[in-house]
């Protein structure tokens, strides 16, 4: 398999990363750092067995994906400091330290104030429509944590939305 | 219904189609029977919706050639031809156009983007719209190259050649037919290299306000746009450009192949 088969992918590698960190320059950036890692590393990519050419390809944009994932974790681990959204894991979907902000925002800036791995789950399962499994696998975390994450980031990314203040009561009743 | 309220990591799982069916079904019979919860995972998949509508525009764009080029290996060294081109060029000296060989050397200054001949912001502009084409870079595909010859011909209204570029490392993709920009018939062909470097050559037949030269002396002419750079020549009342998105050198080596054949 040549390389050039990664180029039908780069579309929807732009449209991901422009999703996940916001902004278009600072999106293809992320996306060339993943082109020339997935240079470097292709010898390492292996088609599933006895996969069709539909099965391949998505696997080859699973491999990308994890890829730009891997890049990904590094920038924001490293400007850990600057993070606008505290994580904490052993909080419960009703912590949301955005919750003061009072504004109605847009869906994009929205996501930019969740935190980096919670954008990232939410953005594997609701907009690329991954499984639970394949997005635990690419993000090399166990599914509980997909799924907590994921309810918490949905929480949260409604309630930027709403701009109001968060409703607690509403959220105990639920459980 | 017997069915407790669904948790939160079911109703959630519920919305993105992780449940099993027979689990499924529970759930959406006890969201029908509850209108509040059904309401919320209405909006979870409203959500979902809006996420998946976010920056789609970005899936129909073009990708950016800084992007593509990310994909290439480090250039091969260069081969024979090249390297006797580049010294060519040196024996030239800087800053004084490239010339052809024994006929003479054009000095010509380099041209603005304004002072361009028509045809070479026409091919300039074709090479951009189907350089990133994946799947319909060619009308007629170089499988068919006696049909595309002879088409293309018989729209020009001269005998065409079709260059071959194999010893720069380059095969023929196909070709089309293209609309100058006074509705003449201008033919452009694609060629590409292993790495998926594609260089187009657009031909196109010249009228005496078009430019056609009535005599030698030919001479190329670098076009160094940013979108598209390459080099041009005329040649009686043949107007060619050569483009790809390849260092001066490669490219002048490749219109003087292209050149060669073509006389």
């Amino acid at each position: 398999m040549d390389i050039d088969a990664v180029i039908v992918h780069i579309p929807r590698l732009r449209r991901y990363a422009r999703v996940l960190v916001g902004d278009a320059a600072r999106a293809d950036d992320l996306v060339q750092d993943t082109l020339e890692r997935a240079c470097q590393k292709w010898a390492l990519w292996r088609p599933p067995d006895a996969a069709s050419a539909d099965q391949v390809q998505a696997a080859l944009r699973g491999w990308l994906l994890t890829l730009m994932h891997n890049l990904f974790a590094n920038q924001w681990q490293q400007a850990a400091r600057r993070r606008m959204v505290d994580w904490d894991e052993t909080l419960g979907p009703a912590h949301d330290p955005t919750s003061d902000l009072g504004l109605r925002l847009d869906l994009q800036h929205a996501l930019t104030l969740l935190a980096p791995q919670a954008r990232e789950v939410l953005l594997l399962v609701a907009m690329e429509q991954y499984s639970y499994a394949e997005t635990a696998r690419m993000l090399d975390i166990p599914i509980g944590t997909v799924m907590s994450r994921l309810a918490r980031a949905r929480e949260q990314l409604r309630r930027l939305m709403e701009g109001g203040a968060p409703s607690r009561a509403t959220l105990k009743a639920i459980k | 219904m017997s069915m407790n309220r669904p948790d939160e990591t079911t109703l959630h799982a519920w919305v993105d189609g992780e449940l099993a069916p027979g689990r499924a079904a529970e759930v959406a019979q006890w969201l029908s029977e509850h209108p509040g919860e059904a309401a919320r995972a209405a909006a979870l998949q409203a959500q979902c919706a809006s996420l998946r509508a976010l920056h789609a525009q970005v899936l129909d764009e073009p990708v950016p050639r800084r992007l593509r080029q990310a994909l290439r290996r480090p250039p091969l060294q260069w081969h024979w031809p090249h390297a006797l081109a580049a010294g060519v060029m040196l024996s030239l000296g800087l800053g004084l156009g490239y010339g052809l060989g024994s006929r003479a050397p054009g000095a010509w200054p380099q041209a603005a983007q304004a002072q361009l001949p028509v045809f070479v912001r026409e091919a300039a502009a074709a090479h951009a719209v189907y350089v990133p084409e994946q799947r319909h870079p060619v009308e007629v595909a170089a499988q068919q190259q006696a049909h595309l010859v002879q088409w293309l011909s018989k729209r020009l209204g001269v005998q065409l050649k079709v260059p071959v570029l194999e010893a720069q490392g380059f095969h023929l993709v196909g070709g089309r037919l293209l609309p100058g920009e006074a509705g003449q018939a201008r033919a452009q062909f694609m060629y590409q290299d292993p790495a998926g470097e594609r260089v187009t050559l657009y031909v196109s037949v010249l009228s005496r306000e078009d430019g056609a030269a009535a005599a030698p002396p030919v001479a190329f002419h670098w076009t160094g746009d940013e979108s598209a750079q390459g080099f041009y020549w005329i040649d009686g009342r043949q107007g060619y450009a050569v483009s790809a998105a390849l260092p001066r050198e490669r490219l002048y080596a490749l219109a003087e192949a292209i050149y060669r054949q073509l006389d």
